[in-house]
């Protein structure tokens, strides 16, 4: 594979940074980090542009004006971006201020006349091959593509002058989410919830049955996005986690594509549903059509045993 | 306070079929409006509601068959925006979210004396999250993603915006696009009347050749196919009687 002249990254978080330059040294002849915030955590590059610190006064988005000219005066090849909210945002914005579009979510990267990326689309019905051909290529990349390394110093740090941006995003207040630290991409055997069950408290006839055969508990979206009763971090599917457990148990599923694809790879599938229709029934190997308030208690006592 | 909401004909995803060479036939799938972008439109009303201003604009692009589709039209108006504007072209199928989001500011800027534009948090097909954050620095407006609540406060909005590991509260100073997260609001569902009524609402579709706009791209679709299948047992036991779970504890047993 032939290796792109220069490769910046851009991340907000330290593991993303780790990921990113690995996929930088892979891809690029040189590679440069854009950092802001906490200076010690930046490297793994050759050279790290630090923008300064963050805080209320400066959030990460006032930074754009600064970030665009020095991308404009760098002019990298490719511009990796951790796919977070606000790297999101920020690859829209390098995007739109060099005049391409932005290779989104890759889940494979490679150089073949241009840079190649590899994406889900439609809900994870099809994986689409895309190539960019920009002289400025900005993708944003999926967590777990590139293997993190070990961030050695940089050589070579640069401290970017600020550009001050127009005064229309005022930060008011900053709170620290407290989120839980799951990681279901790793876990061999999961049992996830869906819309079928009515109330948290119900939840834990999931979670008895994940205890009894040693499983993470995941979910759908609609879960963790519109009821709030799990953590984002254990939504399973495209927009989610892209899980390959073993094992997975889809109860009270219906069995989507947007959240299936997170699943795909596992040795086995087994579906808890009451409707004899429900599409999960068609992706598993074993299923049950039957109410999960009965289903559950019975099953985990039964493996228990 | 004048406010667009963004909305996209998309195919409904339970009638893609694949074909034996693995590409997609999306020829019988229904269009339907993007699941995110109906949090759009939401937030725009709510908006209009409390802020007491003219009923919201929808801006749209696709193709024809989407953007004429009276069905879609009354989708799309029947949850309390007050226009539809629509870039119809054949051409506009399937391209890029640059090529979208030039589109965009180019019917905004038609349109005119634009203070709000409120986007989804992405397609309901493509879902590549890039419109709004493209469209914003188009548009040279303030531009933020991930914005979970929109509160009026004069002149300027007060807008809160949930992150991996952070929520900020910021005082954004219009003009904006702003793309809201899923869980904003719940999507009101339009009962008939609201439905009947959307068939009266003004609706103007430009071409492509309406609008000043230069939309080439840089990025070229090789393939788009669905993955391999995996082969599934697709064992099913009716009914939740004891003899079957029993028999599903033993199934699970042995992937144990
Ligand atoms: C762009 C985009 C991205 C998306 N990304 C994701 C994603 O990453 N992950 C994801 O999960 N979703 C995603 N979605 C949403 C997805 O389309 C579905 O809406 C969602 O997965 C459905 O969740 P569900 O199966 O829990 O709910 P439903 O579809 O409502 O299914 C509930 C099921 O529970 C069954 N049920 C009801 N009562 C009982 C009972 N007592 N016992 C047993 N079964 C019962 C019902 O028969 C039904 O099949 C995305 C959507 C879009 C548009």
């Amino acid at each position: 594979m032939s290796k792109l002249a220069k490769v910046f990254v851009f991340a907000e978080h330290v593991d993303a940074m780790r990921e990113l330059a690995q996929g930088a040294a892979q891809l690029g002849e040189t590679t440069a980090l854009i950092w802001a915030g906490d200076k010690s955590q930046a490297g793994g590059t050759d050279t790290v542009y630090y923008l300064g610190e963050l805080s209320n006064e400066r959030i990460l988005e006032h930074y754009a004006p600064t970030i665009i000219n020095l991308i404009k005066t760098e002019q990298p090849s490719l511009v990796l971006v951790e796919s977070s909210r606000k790297g999101r945002l920020m690859a829209g914005i390098i995007a739109a201020a060099m005049g391409t579009s932005v290779l989104a979510d890759a889940a494979q990267i490679t150089v073949d006349n241009g840079v190649v990326t590899q994406r889900m689309v439609y809900g994870g019905a099809a994986l689409s091959t895309e190539r960019s051909t920009a002289p400025t290529t900005v993708a944003t990349v999926s967590a777990g593509i590139f293997e993190a390394t070990d961030t050695g110093k940089a050589a070579n740090l640069v401290e970017v002058p600020f550009i001050a941006p127009a005064p229309t995003v005022k930060c008011l207040e900053r709170k620290i989410k407290a989120g839980e630290s799951v990681n279901l991409r790793a876990a061999k055997r999961i049992v996830a919830v869906g819309r079928g069950f009515t109330s948290p408290e119900e939840l834990q006839l999931a979670e008895q049955l994940a205890a009894a055969i040693g499983a993470e508990v995941g979910c759908t979206r609609p879960i963790a996005e519109e009821e709030k009763w799990m953590d984002k971090a254990r939504y399973i599917g495209v927009s989610g986690v892209m899980a390959k457990p073993e094992l997975y148990i889809g109860i009270g599923i219906s069995g989507q594509v947007q959240h299936m694809v997170g699943v795909s790879s596992a040795r086995t599938i087994i579906a808890i549903n009451s409707d004899k229709n429900a599409m999960i029934f068609n992706q598993c190997d074993y299923g049950i059509v039957g109410d999960l308030k009965t289903v559950l208690p019975a099953l985990t006592a039964k493996l228990s045993k | 306070m004048k406010i667009v909401a963004c909305v996209k004909a998309v195919p409904e995803e339970q009638d893609i079929s694949i074909k034996p060479d693995h590409t997609l036939d999306l020829s019988k799938a229904e269009l339907k409006v993007g699941q995110y972008d109906l949090n759009a439109v939401e937030a725009a009303v709510q908006l209009q509601e409390a802020t007491g201003s003219e009923e919201p604009l929808l801006v749209s692009i696709g193709t024809p068959k989407g953007l004429k589709n009276t069905k879609l039209q009354k989708a799309m108006l029947s949850r309390g925006a007050g226009a539809l504007f629509g870039v119809a072209d054949d051409s506009l199928d399937s391209i890029d979210a640059l090529a979208t989001a030039s589109i965009l500011a180019a019917a905004i800027t038609k349109i005119g004396g634009v203070d709000l534009v409120v986007c989804g948090e992405g397609s309901g097909d493509i879902y590549s999250q890039q419109v709004g954050p493209l469209l914003g620095q188009l548009l040279g407006f303030a531009n933020l993603n991930a914005v979970s609540r929109i509160t009026p406060r004069g002149e300027k909005l007060e807008v809160e915006r949930t992150l991996e590991n952070e929520v900020e509260v910021l005082e954004v100073t219009l003009p904006a696009v702003l793309s809201v997260t899923t869980d904003i609001n719940k999507a009101r569902i339009p009962g008939l009347k609201e439905i009947l009524a959307a068939g009266k609402k003004p609706i103007t579709v430009w071409g492509a050749g309406d609008l000043a706009m230069t939309a080439a791209s840089n990025i070229e679709v090789i393939s788009t196919l669905a993955p391999p299948k995996a082969e599934r047992k697709q064992i099913v036991l009716e009914g939740d009687s004891d003899e079957n779970i029993s028999q599903l504890a033993d199934n699970l047993r042995k992937v144990l």
